[in-house]
C-alpha cells in the first residue's frame, strides 16, 4: 500500500513538472534542432517581443531571444536564435515588422539589396546584421493625423489672410501692371519711330554734306588754278584745310551717331574758316576780286556758301536731329 | 432609541473585532506550524499520505473540471471570434486563459471544496472528540503532527495538479478546435504560441503554489477551531471552504496586480 502511493505520487508529480516543463518549452517553439545566435540592431523595435518568430523567405527559422536597449541609448540590440544550418545572404538585413494586422510582430531576415527602403541602422559592429523597424499601424495613423491637423491650420491661415480686400488688392496691383506694361510699350514704340527718324535725317544730312563737299572741291579746283600770289597761296591753304575738316566731318557723320556733337563743332569750326575765305573772296580790292569776275565761279562758290549756311543754321538750329541721347 | 441607533455600530464593531481576532489566531497558528517544521521526524512519515490524498486524489476531478472549461472555452471563443479575427486566436484565448486564469482558479476553487472541506471535517472531528488534546497529553507536537504535513502537501501539489490541468485544459480545446470548430492543428498552435511568454507558466504555479497554502492552511484553522459537535464540524467545513473561496478569488486579483 505504501509502495503503491509512493508510486502514485511520484508519477503525478512527475507528470505535473514534465507537462509545465516540456510544454513551455514546446510552446516557446523549442526542439527545432542546432540552432546559432545572430544578432541585429535598430533603432527601434516597434511591438517585437521576446519569443516572437525569425523568418527567412517567408519560413519560420527562429524566434527571438532576448531584446535590450544598448547602455548608449542609441539602438535596440535584438537577439535571435535561428537553425544552425541557415545559409543568409551575404548583405543581409533584418526587417522588424508586424506579422498580421492583429498586434504580433516578427523579424524577417532578407538580402538589402532586394529590400533597401527603410533606414536600415548599420551599427559599428562585427557580426551586427543592419535591422529596421517598420512603423506599425498607430504611428501611421498618428502621422495622417498630423498631416490633417497641419492642413488644416494652413487652410485656416489662407483663409485669414486672404480676405476680399487682399483680392481686390492682388487685382488692383495686376491691373497696374498691366498699365505699366502699356505704357512701357508705347515708350518703347515712340523711341523706335525716333530712332528711325533720327537714322533718316542722319542720312539725309550726309548725303547734303556729300554733295556740298563735292561742289566745294570744283570750286577749289578752279581756284587752285586761277591762285598765283602767296595771298592767295595762304588762302588756297586755309581752303585746303577746310576741306580736309569738311571731308572728315562728312565720314564722322555718316560713320558714327556718337560724334555727332564734335562733328557739329568741327563744322562750324569749318564754316567759320569758309566763311572767312569766301568773305576774303568776295573783297573786290584784293586778288580773288579780280577773279570773282568769272560769273561760273562765282555762282558755284556762293551755291557752296549758301548749302554750307543752311547745313550749319539746321545744326544749329536742330541739333537733336544730329545727335540724341535716350534711355531707351 | 439610543441603543437602537448604536446596534449596527455595534454590530460592524463586534465583526470587525472577531475578523482581525481570526486573522491572529491564524497567523498565530501559521507561525506555531513554521516553528513546528523544525520536528521532521514527526511530519516527513505523514507527507506522502498527505501528498497523496491532497494530490493525487484531487488529480480526477481536477483534470475532469480542466477538460470541460477547454471545450467551453474552444467553443465560445470561437462563437466570439467572427468576423475578421483569425480563427487562430481561438487557440490564443484558450491558451491564455487555461494558464493565467481559469487552469489556477478554478483547480483552487474545486480542491478548496474538496481538500479544504476534508481537512477542516478531519482534523475539527479530532478537535471534538479530544484526539488533539490526547496528542499534547501524549507530548506530540500537534501541529507538526496534523499541519505541517497538510500544508506541505498543498504547497506542493497544487501547482502539479494545476499544470496537469492546463495540460489537459490546453488539449481538450485543442480536440474541440479540431472536431468540432472545423480548425486545423496547425492553426490553433499558431495562436497558442503567438503571445506564449514562458513567465506565463511561472505565474500560475506561483499562484497555485498560494492557493495551496491558503486552502489547506484555512482547513487546518478552521478545524482546530471547531467547538459543538458534529454540527460545529459541518460549520467548519462550510467555513473552511467559504474562507478559502474568497482568499482565493482576493489572492487572484493580488498576484495579477503585483505580477502582471
Amino acid at each position: 500500500m505504501e509502495r503503491r502511493r509512493e508510486v502514485l505520487v511520484g508519477l503525478v508529480v512527475v507528470l505535473g513538472i514534465a507537462a509545465g516543463v516540456f510544454g513551455s518549452i514546446w510552446l516557446k517553439g523549442g526542439w527545432r534542432g542546432g540552432q546559432t545566435e545572430l544578432r541585429t540592431a535598430a533603432t527601434s523595435v516597434g511591438a517585437l517581443v521576446r519569443g516572437a518568430v525569425v523568418k527567412f523567405r517567408g519560413v519560420t527559422v527562429g524566434s527571438v531571444g532576448s531584446i535590450e536597449v544598448l547602455p548608449s541609448g542609441e539602438a535596440v540590440m535584438v537577439e535571435m536564435r535561428v537553425l544552425e544550418e541557415l545559409v543568409i545572404p551575404a548583405n543581409a538585413a533584418v526587417l522588424l515588422a508586424p506579422e498580421s494586422m492583429f498586434g504580433e510582430w516578427q523579424a524577417e531576415i532578407l538580402d538589402r539589396g532586394e529590400f533597401g527602403l527603410p533606414p536600415f541602422l548599420d551599427y559599428p559592429e562585427e557580426g551586427v546584421l543592419p535591422g529596421a523597424a517598420l512603423p506599425d499601424f498607430s504611428r501611421l495613423t498618428a502621422t495622417f493625423d498630423q498631416i490633417a491637423r497641419n492642413l488644416t491650420t494652413i487652410s485656416d491661415r489662407v483663409e485669414v489672410a486672404f480676405t476680399e480686400e487682399t483680392a481686390m488688392n492682388l487685382k488692383g496691383v495686376i491691373d497696374n501692371v498691366s498699365v505699366v506694361s502699356d505704357l512701357l510699350s508705347e515708350i518703347i514704340a515712340q523711341q523706335t519711330e525716333r530712332f528711325e527718324d533720327l537714322a533718316e535725317g542722319v542720312d539725309e544730312s550726309a548725303q547734303e554734306l556729300g554733295a556740298a563737299a563735292r561742289a566745294a572741291r570744283i570750286s577749289f579746283e578752279h581756284f587752285d588754278s586761277l591762285l598765283l600770289g602767296a595771298d592767295a597761296e595762304a588762302m588756297m591753304a586755309d581752303a585746303s584745310a577746310g576741306l580736309r575738316n569738311l571731308r572728315e566731318l562728312t565720314e564722322d557723320v555718316g560713320s558714327s551717331l556718337g560724334d555727332m556733337r564734335s562733328a557739329a563743332q568741327r563744322v562750324d569750326a569749318t564754316f567759320a574758316r569758309v566763311e572767312g575765305l569766301l568773305t576774303a573772296l568776295e573783297t573786290p580790292d584784293g586778288s580773288f576780286g579780280r577773279l570773282l569776275g568769272d560769273p561760273a565761279l562765282a555762282d558755284g562758290a556762293l551755291e557752296v556758301l549758301a548749302e554750307f549756311r543752311a547745313l550749319l543754321a539746321d545744326i544749329k538750329e536742330n541739333p537733336g536731329r544730329y545727335v540724341t541721347f535716350s534711355i531707351f | 432609541m439610543a441603543e437602537l441607533l448604536l446596534r449596527p455600530f455595534a454590530a460592524i464593531g463586534n465583526l470587525t473585532l472577531a475578523g482581525l481576532e481570526s486573522m491572529g489566531r491564524a497567523w498565530r497558528l501559521f507561525a506555531s506550524a513554521a516553528v513546528s517544521i523544525r520536528n521532521t521526524d514527526v511530519w516527513m512519515p505523514l507527507l506522502l499520505p498527505q501528498m497523496a490524498r491532497v494530490g493525487v486524489a484531487s488529480v480526477p476531478i481536477a483534470l475532469f473540471i480542466a477538460t470541460f472549461t477547454g471545450i467551453v472555452m474552444a467553443l465560445q471563443a470561437s462563437y466570439s471570434l467572427t468576423g475578421t479575427i483569425p480563427s487562430y486566436f481561438v487557440g490564443t484565448l484558450v491558451g491564455k486563459t487555461m494558464i493565467l486564469e481559469l487552469g489556477p482558479v478554478l483547480t483552487g476553487l474545486v480542491l478548496a471544496g474538496r481538500v479544504g472541506a476534508n481537512i477542516s471535517a478531519e482534523l475539527g472531528t479530532m478537535r471534538v472528540t479530544e484526539q488533539v488534546d490526547a496528542l499534547e497529553t501524549l507530548a506530540y507536537d500537534p501541529l507538526a503532527y496534523l499541519v505541517v504535513p497538510r500544508l506541505l502537501a498543498g504547497i506542493v501539489m497544487f501547482p502539479v495538479v494545476v499544470l496537469l490541468a492546463i495540460s489537459i485544459g490546453i488539449a481538450a480545446g485543442w480536440f474541440t478546435a479540431l472536431q468540432l470548430l472545423e480548425m486545423s492543428s496547425a492553426e490553433f498552435v499558431k495562436g497558442l504560441r503567438i503571445y506564449y511568454a514562458p513567465w506565463d507558466v511561472w505565474f500560475a504555479v506561483i499562484k497555485s503554489l498560494s492557493f495551496g497554502a491558503v486552502v489547506t492552511g484555512t482547513g487546518c484553522y478552521c478545524g482546530l477551531q471547531t467547538e459543538g459537535g458534529a454540527e460545529g464540524v459541518g460549520r467548519s467545513a462550510t467555513r473552511a471552504v467559504v474562507a478559502a473561496c474568497m482568499i482565493i478569488l482576493c489572492l487572484d486579483a493580488f498576484w495579477a496586480a503585483v505580477l502582471l
